[in-house]
């Protein structure tokens, strides 16, 4: 078959894929009386006017932070809890082990709904509400789940016997685990951290309900700077190059990674 | 006896390994989800805490007597059918035109990944400042050539619910291009070639050869894809907050409504169940689907 016709329709649905992206961030470089000019033109004069209003109205310095620190924490914890839990998972094969595998997958299905307005309701008895704590147990358990899958599928293809070799050496269990089968799982760490760590910069559901207005992440903080009447497109434009672009761009560089997490993790 | 010691601290260590993390997901998911399940059953205001009252079923009564909760159900049922639909025809295609492993293919499908990298609440504000009425590009030259009505996308039912179902297939169409280019990656090359040696044409190739070897990636793809579109949220809750009147609402929209907006906790907890009540069957169908796909493939 000719290679041309595929590529032509690859191309034209690259440039239905990349054009909206384009839009959000060259928005950010648009006059504001251009944003909101009619007809809508595609042309204008580029300014950095959005990124002073931004400065202005937003506490940039906050609102990474929070985001860092959520996401940060999420991921921490769900390695931490997940990495171990896919190792156990992977070498016991027993019944119980399918069972806790299963029940996880089965919570990944939730309607994220179901847990936010029960946990709102816990959060505000025990007084966390509106804290990054709160934020980051719900991210940390989704996450847990998910790369207990990840972990559990890496090991599981990693032959037992280096371990078991290991072992016959005077190896420890621990030592097993943290210094032959940790290691060789390299690549699976990578992608389940950044996953992880995308899951939790990128939500809006649990951050915008469960955190405060001084508490807030970048991604809620997108939803303001489009709404108020001070700021506008404009700002939003410009906040997503804080937002968005960092996260992008680092799933880009690593997007071997990336795309085994989303392709191994899953089933 | 050593070899039982052994096996048995094998078997602690592996335990311990795995008990944190199976005690904090039941704690942090199950219990919020044992709670919803309680508080269904109450007339909970977090407004006026002090007159809680324990009502049994008469919130899931009052789902099925609310025009509103049904509308969203029957939304929310033909969003998934009409996105994931598209999705996955679109997605084929894709992944059909990227099978080829040289460096246009292998750069143009990472690229492509873009969409499913951005955070769903910026794909949805992208969307409702280019489809908006005066002021969007598309919104804008829709009405001027006549595609939408005056009120624009978002202002005719019709519309606004073809504009959601869109902001979903340009997000998550990548993602299964993604898992069918994978898919077909693994389909092994001698039965392509024995295909053309025995002068199938490129249609019977597809469908003999091609769709059938596919059929585990079709189905991993539908079965995750119709996870997440029954849970949409962020897209519809800032273009339409499921208007215009209840047009667009779905679901777990309606829930977070009702719960978070008027603080009904008891009547949202039940529409949550509802949502649950209805993944949990398309994921029983689904296993279901697939087991016999799946011993059909190993020779019944």
């Amino acid at each position: 078959m000719s290679r041309f016709l595929p590529r032509l329709v690859v191309t034209v649905a690259l440039g239905l894929f990349l054009a909206p992206v384009l839009w959000l961030f060259t928005t950010g470089y648009k006059p504001a009386r251009d944003v909101l000019g009619y007809p809508p033109t595609l042309l204008f004069r580029p300014t950095l006017d959005n990124f002073r209003t931004l400065g202005a109205y937003f506490d940039l310095a906050q609102l990474t932070l929070t985001s860092l620190t959520i996401a940060g924490g999420a991921t921490v914890l769900a390695l931490l809890l997940g990495v171990p839990a896919g190792y156990a998972l992977a070498r016991a094969r027993s019944r119980l082990a399918m069972g806790v595998a299963y029940l996880f997958l089965a919570i990944r299905m939730v309607p994220p709904v179901a847990t936010l307005i029960p946990f709102y309701v816990l959060m505000r008895d025990l007084g966390l509400l509106g804290t990054p704590a709160a934020v980051i147990l719900v991210h940390g358990m989704l996450s847990t789940t998910f790369v207990t899958w990840l972990m559990f599928g890496f090991f599981r293809a990693l032959p037992p016997t280096l371990e078991e070799a290991a072992r016959v050496d005077g190896c420890t269990p621990l030592g097993a685990f943290l210094r032959i089968a940790l290691p060789l799982a390299g690549p699976g760490l990578v992608a389940a951290a950044l996953l992880a760590f995308m899951l939790s910069w990128n939500d809006f559901l649990f951050a915008s309900f469960l955190t405060s207005a001084r508490n807030r992440t970048l991604s809620v903080a997108l939803l303001s700077a489009y709404g108020t009447r001070e700021v506008t497109w404009g700002t939003m434009g410009a906040l997503a190059h804080v937002a968005t672009l960092p996260v992008v761009a680092v799933a880009l560089l690593l997007n071997r990674f990336f795309v085994q997490g989303l392709t191994r993790g899953i089933h | 006896m050593p070899l039982v010691t052994f096996a048995a601290r094998r078997r602690a260590f592996l335990v311990l390994l795995g008990l944190p993390a199976v005690l904090f997901v039941l704690l942090v998911a199950l219990g919020p989800l044992l709670e919803g399940l309680r508080w269904s059953l109450y007339d909970h205001n977090l407004l006026r805490p002090q007159r809680t009252t324990f009502v049994g079923l008469d919130n899931y009564a009052r789902f099925l007597a609310d025009p509103s909760a049904l509308r969203a159900l029957a939304n929310t049922f033909l969003f998934t059918l009409l996105a994931v639909g598209l999705e996955m025809a679109l997605g084929l295609a894709l992944a059909l035109a990227l099978w080829a492993d040289r460096p246009f293919e292998r750069v143009a499908l990472i690229v492509m990944l873009v969409p499913v990298m951005l955070t769903p609440l910026a794909v949805g504000l992208v969307f409702k400042a280019l489809l908006s009425a005066e002021f969007g590009l598309i919104g804008h030259w829709g009405r001027v050539l006549g595609v939408v009505g005056e009120r624009g996308f978002f202002g005719d039912p019709r519309a606004a619910f073809a504009s959601i179902v869109a902001i979903d297939v340009w997000q998550w169409t990548p993602f299964v291009v993604l898992i069918l280019r994978a898919g077909l990656a693994a389909i092994p090359g001698e039965l392509l070639e024995a295909a053309d040696a025995d002068g199938a044409s490129s249609w019977q190739r597809l469908r003999l050869v091609v769709l059938p070897l596919l059929l585990p990636a079709l189905l991993l793809a539908l079965l995750l894809r119709t996870m997440d579109a029954f849970r949409l949220f962020e897209s519809v809750f800032v273009t339409t907050k499921g208007g215009p009147g209840d047009a667009t609402n779905v679901l777990q929209l309606y829930a977070v409504k009702q719960g978070l907006e008027f603080f009904n906790i008891g009547y949202a907890a039940a529409i949550a169940n509802v949502t649950l009540a209805c993944i949990a069957v398309l994921a029983v169908l689904f296993v279901l689907v697939l087991r016999r796909a799946d011993r059909r493939m190993t020779g019944r």
